[in-house]
């Protein structure tokens, strides 16, 4: 099995402060790998580090053998890599439905076919699988900003799987969500693991 | 919701057909002043309410697009050709426009986009050799199609309509198409945006591009419209309008440029009764209406339709995580 | 190298009131994230009051301070409580759609209840010239950039070395954790809308002598405090008199020695490029946002 996710001596700091300091550790094809520690030991920084939204002060990320330092976001997310944020991010004036298909849109065809094309840029029976896999059906039209806290904490995991990725990485999925909810979220996350054996990397504290 | 948007959309467009047929040639350059500022405000919509995009530039986008029209159809060149012009110039401008917003945002780019509509004026009233200064241009000439002439006030209102139809249309079509989805995402959560893959740089600019053009268009059919136009026209106040117009219409509904433009063509004739007053009031109006409802007037609509309608229980309360450090 | 001077020192004057301006409007943002389209007529309005208070026969220095009283009462109390409260929760573009409403109808208030032609406004001191340096300088200008240089200074000192003024700069800084330390922050907020409507009001007394009170002032007043705290930094107190000054400096410099039909260009040119090159502006902070 080969590694996904390459992370050697990845250190970041912000002007005097060091976040990370010398991190490195792979993760292998459908492993699952937690990241554990207390609040500020810049584990929200590595994972920023690993998806370019902040670009690291040393050290090297690969992915699938691939140098992804100084890519961009989105170019990253190209390669298959996907993941949720600490804070809440959906989109609270789009639905639920609309939710999933943007987070998988981009990667059907070219922005001149996405617009020609289908409305729902052929996503809609795999948004529509997913709301049912994540058990959102009931609020499947609602707009995303009227839901629970827990239940956009499940669509915004459910989102970060939209584009079938290798590699998602959770930043704390269970932060705030109470005991049901998290027991749903985890059978969630593991039955999406058994069933498409995707890598991830999860934080926790 | 849908059906009874449907049912209201198409009372109003049988209106907007009918409509002329009962006016007298003042009211029918009222509403023909309506088709062409509902355009503009489609444009601004898409940039502001859809893309969230603070821009003061669409007036200047307007008087670009008047201008062009203007002068090339006066140096010779077929309407067609110089109306197309005139939109696709302002996409150009639009697009370049655009750069600014991937750096800086809100006031930041309110003031970027008012700086330039200031500069546009004044390109077009110092530049006399191309533009006629404040003397303006006149003696715009309305198009003529296979023989049917747009000269007449009526005819040349069925121009204006069909284009509001074709560009409402493609509007329509571009916002329930994955572009939509994207510009939505563009206004409520870059970041996150960027994080699903989606070219954040590529649609901002998309947005900027296609409002202008827009803009453009309006300023086309503006210019054979009142045959004659000046740099005052197209000046600071005429994008504060379009910018009230997109606000006081409900900014990101699609119905709201109609609204808002509509207000805006006919507030100040039916309070011509107030005579001199008819600016301090609107401006009353407005300064009331925003705490009140800020979403617009079809936003207020969609929520009294929904209100009325649906019974439904309070959402579940928000519940704000506890806010750790990273 | 005299007329040199002669420009430096107008355009110092000038750049003065335009940094009172766009002092208020800064602290105004910082405070309350208003951005007020309305500052340029707050500054035209002030005159008015001045003069109808003239009109009732009061001599000028009462009106003058009868004028700072209704600035106060009106484009600090009443706009803070009438126009700004109620548009907090809504977010900063309905408040800029209202404050652009709100300089159409003190605009077209003016002129309908008073008048539309340009008012003659009483000057501070007789105008003379004072020769420095083989240049000839107006008294007038003098006297501005006097009234403007001890207001800017006696404001820095209630902002920097007063109790008040440094309970205002935390609210403007961080009202979350000025609240926390026991700042009354309400208050603070009032404070800084007070002190706008103040310094707008001064401003106006500087400035309506030269351009004379007209309702239609405001539009460029109004611009040149917005490119002021831009140019300078949205979020200094300094930056803002730093901006104003530069503006005024190169408004009266570019009027003699540029094309004078793109005289109201050379400024917006200037603040394209600061937006584009340094956004924060010159002496501004970077404002850090977070992922």
């Amino acid at each position: 099995m080969s590694a996904v996710l390459e992370v050697s001596n990845l250190r970041k700091s912000f002007g005097g402060i060091t976040a990370v300091d010398g991190v490195s550790f792979e993760v292998r094809d459908g492993e699952i790998l937690g990241i554990i520690g207390p609040n500020g030991s810049g584990k929200s920084t590595l994972f920023n580090c690993v998806l370019g939204q902040l670009q690291p002060t040393d050290g090297e990320v690969k992915v699938d053998g691939k140098v992804t330092n100084g890519m961009r976001p989105r170019d990253i997310n190209r390669l298959g890599v996907s993941r949720t944020f600490q804070l809440l991010q959906v989109f609270p004036q789009l639905s639920v439905r609309d939710n999933l298909i943007l987070a998988g849109q981009e990667h059907q065809g070219t922005m001149f076919t996405r617009l020609i094309g289908r409305s729902d840029a052929g996503l809609g029976p795999a948004a529509d699988q997913m709301i049912e896999f994540f058990r959102l059906s009931h609020i499947a039209t609602e707009m995303a900003g009227m839901l629970s806290y827990g239940q956009q904490k499940l669509l915004d995991a459910a989102m970060a799987f939209m584009a079938g990725p290798r590699l998602v990485l959770l930043d704390e999925p269970a932060g705030g969500v109470n005991l049901t909810m998290l027991a749903n979220l985890r059978e969630r996350l593991q039955a999406y693991h058994a069933e498409r054996k995707a890598t991830f990397v999860v934080i926790e504290h | 919701m849908n059906r009874a948007a449907t049912i209201s959309i198409a009372f109003a467009a049988a209106g907007a057909v009918i409509a002329p047929f009962m006016l007298k040639p003042f009211g029918i350059f009222l509403i023909s002043m309506w088709a062409v500022l509902t355009i503009a405000a489609i444009g601004l919509n898409l940039t502001l309410g859809y893309a969230g995009q603070v821009s003061m530039a669409q007036g200047a986008f307007v008087g670009i697009g008047a201008y062009t029209l203007a002068l090339l159809t006066q140096a010779g060149v077929p309407y067609p050709i110089a109306f197309a012009a005139s939109g696709i110039l302002c996409f150009i401008i639009g697009w370049g426009l655009g750069y600014p917003a991937l750096r800086v945002q809100h006031h930041y780019l309110a003031f970027v986009t008012l700086a330039f509509t200031t500069i546009v004026f004044l390109l077009l009233r110092n530049e006399e050799w191309l533009t006629g200064g404040i003397y303006g241009v006149n003696a715009i000439a309305r198009p003529v199609f296979f023989g049917w002439s747009t000269g007449k006030a009526m005819d040349y209102y069925f121009f204006c309509l069909g284009v509001l139809t074709v560009i409402a249309f493609a509007v329509w079509w571009m916002l329930r198409s994955p572009w939509g989805r994207a510009f939505v995402a563009l206004r409520e959560n870059p970041v996150r945006a960027l994080s699903l893959g989606l070219d954040t740089r590529r649609y901002t600019l998309m947005a900027f591009a296609i409002g202008s053009s827009l803009g453009g268009f309006a300023g086309a059919l503006f210019a054979s419209l009142v045959q004659f136009i000046e740099p005052a026209s197209f000046a600071l106040n005429r994008s504060f309008d379009l910018l009230l117009m997109v606000i006081v219409g409900g900014s990101g509904y699609f119905m709201g440029p109609f609204v808002g433009a509509l207000v805006a063509v006919l507030l100040p004739e039916w309070m011509r009764v107030t005579e001199g007053y008819y600016l301090i009031i609107y401006a009353a109006l407005i300064m009331v209406m925003m705490p009140l409802a800020p979403y617009g007037i079809v936003g207020l609509i969609e929520r009294g339709y929904k209100a009325l309608t649906v019974k439904r229980k309070p959402p579940a309360p928000m519940l704000t995580p506890e806010r750790t450090a990273p | 190298m005299a007329s040199f001077i002669q420009l430096l020192v107008s355009g110092l004057a000038t750049g003065a009131i335009y940094a009172l301006i766009a002092v208020g409007f800064t602290l105004l943002w910082q405070t309350s994230q208003t951005i007020n389209f309305a500052q340029g007529e707050f500054v035209m309005l002030p005159a008015f009051f001045i003069l109808i208070a003239m009109n009732y026969g009061a001599p000028f220095w009462l009106s003058c301070l009868i004028g700072i009283a209704v600035s106060i009462v009106v484009l600090g109390i009443a706009f803070k409580y009438i126009i700004v409260d109620p548009m907090l929760k809504h977010g900063v573009l309905p408040l800029v759609i209202s404050s652009i409403a709100l300089a159409l109808f003190l605009k077209e208030a003016v002129k309908d209840f008073y008048s539309s032609q340009a008012q003659p406004f009483p000057v501070l001191v007789e105008a003379s010239d004072v020769h420095i340096f083989g240049a000839v300088i107006s008294s007038q200008s003098l006297v501005v950039l006097a009234v403007a240089i001890a207001t800017v200074i006696g404001m820095t000192f209630l902002l920097n070395r007063t109790r008040l003024g440094r309970m205002m700069q935390a609210t403007a800084q961080n009202p979350t954790l000025a609240r926390i330390l026991g700042v009354p922050v309400r208050r603070m907020v009032l404070y800084t809308f007070l002190l706008n409507a103040v310094l707008c009001a001064i401003a106006s007394i500087l400035i309506s002598p030269i351009y004379l009170a007209k309702f239609t002032n405001g539009e460029t007043l109004g611009m040149a405090a917005f490119l002021a705290a831009i140019i300078g930094g949205f979020n200094q107190v300094r930056g803002a008199i730093l901006g104003g000054v530069i503006l005024g400096i190169l408004d009266n410099l570019s009027a003699a020695y540029l094309s004078s039909q793109y005289r109201a260009a050379f400024p917006l040119i200037i603040l394209i490029i600061v937006i584009l090159v340094r956004p924060q502006g010159l002496l501004g902070r970077v404002e850090e946002r977070t992922v």
